[in-house]
C-alpha cells in the first residue's frame, strides 16, 4: 500500500492527508481556486476515499462544501478521466484522456483537480446546469463561483 | 492484428456509454435529461455485474483442460474453429485457461514461464538478474521509486520462491491470489512500458494513432486491464529475454492456427494459445512429461 504525499510534498494550493493515524484510506484535502480564475482566492475542501485495492483502483474525490462546476456533481463528486479506470467510461471520455493506472499518485489526481477547476470540460458534464451555464452565460457562473469562494472562507 | 469477428472467448467488454450527450447534441435529439437520476451510477452497476459474473466464473489461473473441453465451446457449424482446435490437438497436449480480464496476456506469460522454470532450471539465475535489476532500470526512466518499489518486490519475491523450489500449488495459488496476482500483472506491465520508452525511437512506428510512445503506455500499457496486442508482446519478451510461441486461433480461413515466435528466430520456451482477445496457456507433450518428471513434489 503506497498512499503517499505528506502534507509538506503537497503541490502548491493543495494541502492533503489522512483524515486520522488510524484510517490511511480516508483523505481530507484542501484546494485552492487557481489564480486568474473565477475559483482565484477560495479554498475549497475535498475527501478521498481510498479503495482496499489501491493503488490497483483509483480513489473517489468528493469535494465537501458547495462547489458549481461542470465536472463535479451536484454532491460534489468529483467527474475526471483520471479517477476512472480505461473502459469504465461512463461519460464518454476520449480515448486520449488520462486515465488511472497504478503508478499515478494522488499528487496527479490533485494536480488534475486544480486544473479543472482552471479549465472547465463542458463536453462530458456532471453537472448539465454548470456546463450551460458556463457555456451559455459567463457571467452568472462567474458570480456563482464568487459566491462560493466567499462561502469557502467563511465570509 | 486486426479484430476479429466470431465467437471471442468471454472478455470484459468495453462499454462506450456516454450517459449523458455532449449539450448541444442532447437539444437536437430532444434528450429529456432527468436531474435526479444517476447516469453515471447506472452505466458503473451494470458494469460491476458483468466484471462480477466474471470473477464468479473463471479462476485467474485455471485447471488445465482437454482439447475436447475447449471444443464444447463452439458450435457444431463453426467449422473452422473445430478444424483449428484439431490442428492444435495434434501439436499440444492441453490448455490452461486464464480469466478474460483484460491481463490475461501478463497473467498466462508470468504464470506459464515461472511454472516452466520450476521443471527447467537452466534459466533461473539469469531471470532472476533480470527481475532485480528491473527496478533500476525503471527508475532511471523516470518512475518513481516509491510508487514502483512495492510491485517489484512482490514479483521478486515471487520469482525467489520459484528459485527455492516452491510447490507447484504454492505457484497456482500464488497466481490465485486476487492481490499478488494483480501485482506480478502491474509489473510486468510496467516492463512492458519501460522497455517501449527506451527503444521509443523504434516503437514509435508501430503506434496507431497520433500519440507518443510515452501516451501510448500511459492510456494502453500501465493501466489494468488494458488488453495487450503484438507490441506489448515484442515488448515484455524482449526486455526479459523470454522466448514464446503464439498460436493464433482466428477467424482467418485457413485449416491450421497461424504462430509467431517471439523474437521471431528463437526457440520457444512456453506457448499462449491466442483467440480474438483473449489468451490461454498451450502444454506440448514434452512438457507434460517434463512436468511429470521434475516437478518438486
Amino acid at each position: 500500500m503506497s498512499v503517499s504525499v505528506n502534507y509538506t510534498q503537497s503541490p502548491e494550493g493543495i494541502i492533503a492527508g489522512p483524515v486520522n493515524e488510524e484510517n490511511f484510506f480516508e483523505w481530507e484535502a484542501l484546494i485552492m481556486g487557481p489564480e486568474g480564475t473565477c475559483f482565484e482566492g477560495g479554498v475549497f475542501p475535498a475527501r478521498l476515499t481510498f479503495p482496499t485495492d489501491y493503488p490497483l483502483g483509483p480513489p473517489k474525490m468528493k469535494f465537501t462544501c458547495e462547489i458549481f462546476h461542470p465536472n463535479i456533481y451536484p454532491d460534489g463528486r468529483v467527474c475526471i478521466s483520471i479517477l476512472h479506470a480505461p473502459g469504465d467510461d461512463p461519460m464518454g471520455y476520449e480515448t486520449s484522456a488520462e486515465r488511472w493506472s497504478p503508478v499515478q499518485s494522488v499528487e496527479k489526481i490533485l494536480l488534475s483537480v486544480v486544473s479543472m477547476l482552471a479549465e472547465p470540460n463542458d463536453e462530458s458534464a456532471a453537472n448539465v446546469d454548470a456546463a450551460k451555464t458556463w457555456r451559455d452565460d459567463r457571467k452568472k457562473f462567474e458570480d456563482i463561483a464568487e459566491r462560493t469562494v466567499k462561502k469557502s472562507l467563511g465570509l | 492484428m486486426t479484430s476479429q469477428l466470431g465467437k471471442a472467448p468471454r472478455q470484459l467488454p468495453v462499454i462506450r456509454a456516454c450517459s449523458i450527450p455532449r449539450i448541444e447534441m442532447a437539444e437536437e435529439l430532444d434528450f429529456q435529461y432527468d436531474p435526479e437520476k444517476n447516469y453515471d451510477e447506472e452505466t458503473l452497476a451494470q458494469q460491476k455485474e458483468i466484471e462480477r459474473e466474471i470473477v464468479d466464473t473463471q479462476q485467474l489461473v485455471g485447471e488445465r483442460v482437454s482439447f475436447d473441453r475447449l471444443i464444447r465451446e463452439y458450435a457444431q457449424e463453426d467449422e473452422i474453429y473445430r478444424e483449428k482446435i484439431e490442428h492444435l490437438k495434434n501439436l499440444y497436449s492441453c490448455v490452461r485457461k486464464t480469466r478474460g480480464d483484460g491481463n490475461c496476456f501478463y497473467r498466462a506469460f508470468g504464470f506459464a514461464y515461472l511454472e516452466k522454470l520450476l521443471v527447467d532450471r537452466t534459466d533461473v539465475e539469469r531471470f532472476k538478474d533480470v527481475v532485480s535489476k528491473s527496478l533500476k532500470v525503471l527508475v532511471g526512466l523516470g518512475f518513481p521509486q516509491f510508487t514502483i518499489e512495492d510491485f517489484h518486490e512482490t514479483f521478486l519475491d515471487i520469482v525467489n520462491k520459484v528459485t527455492n523450489h516452491c510447490t507447484h500449488q504454492e505457484l497456482i495459488d500464488t497466481f490465485n491470489d486476487q492481490g499478488l496476482s494483480d501485482y506480478i500483472v502491474v509489473y510486468l506491465r510496467l516492463i512492458v512500458s519501460g522497455h517501449l520508452q527506451q527503444e521509443a525511437e523504434f516503437f514509435a512506428n508501430f503506434i496507431e494513432g497520433d500519440r507518443t510512445v510515452k501516451e501510448f503506455c500511459n492510456q494502453e500499457v500501465e493501466p489494468m486491464g488494458k488488453e495487450s496486442d503484438h507490441i506489448h508482446l515484442k515488448a515484455l519478451t524482449d526486455a526479459l529475454g523470454v522466448c514464446i510461441r503464439v498460436e493464433y486461433m482466428d477467424r482467418v480461413d485457413t485449416h491450421t492456427c497461424n504462430h509467431i515466435n517471439f523474437p521471431e528466430d528463437s526457440k520457444p520456451t512456453i506457448v499462449l494459445l491466442y483467440r480474438p482477445g483473449h489468451y490461454d496457456i498451450l502444454y506440448s507433450n514434452a512438457d507434460m512429461i517434463l512436468f511429470q518428471r521434475n516437478l518438486p513434489k
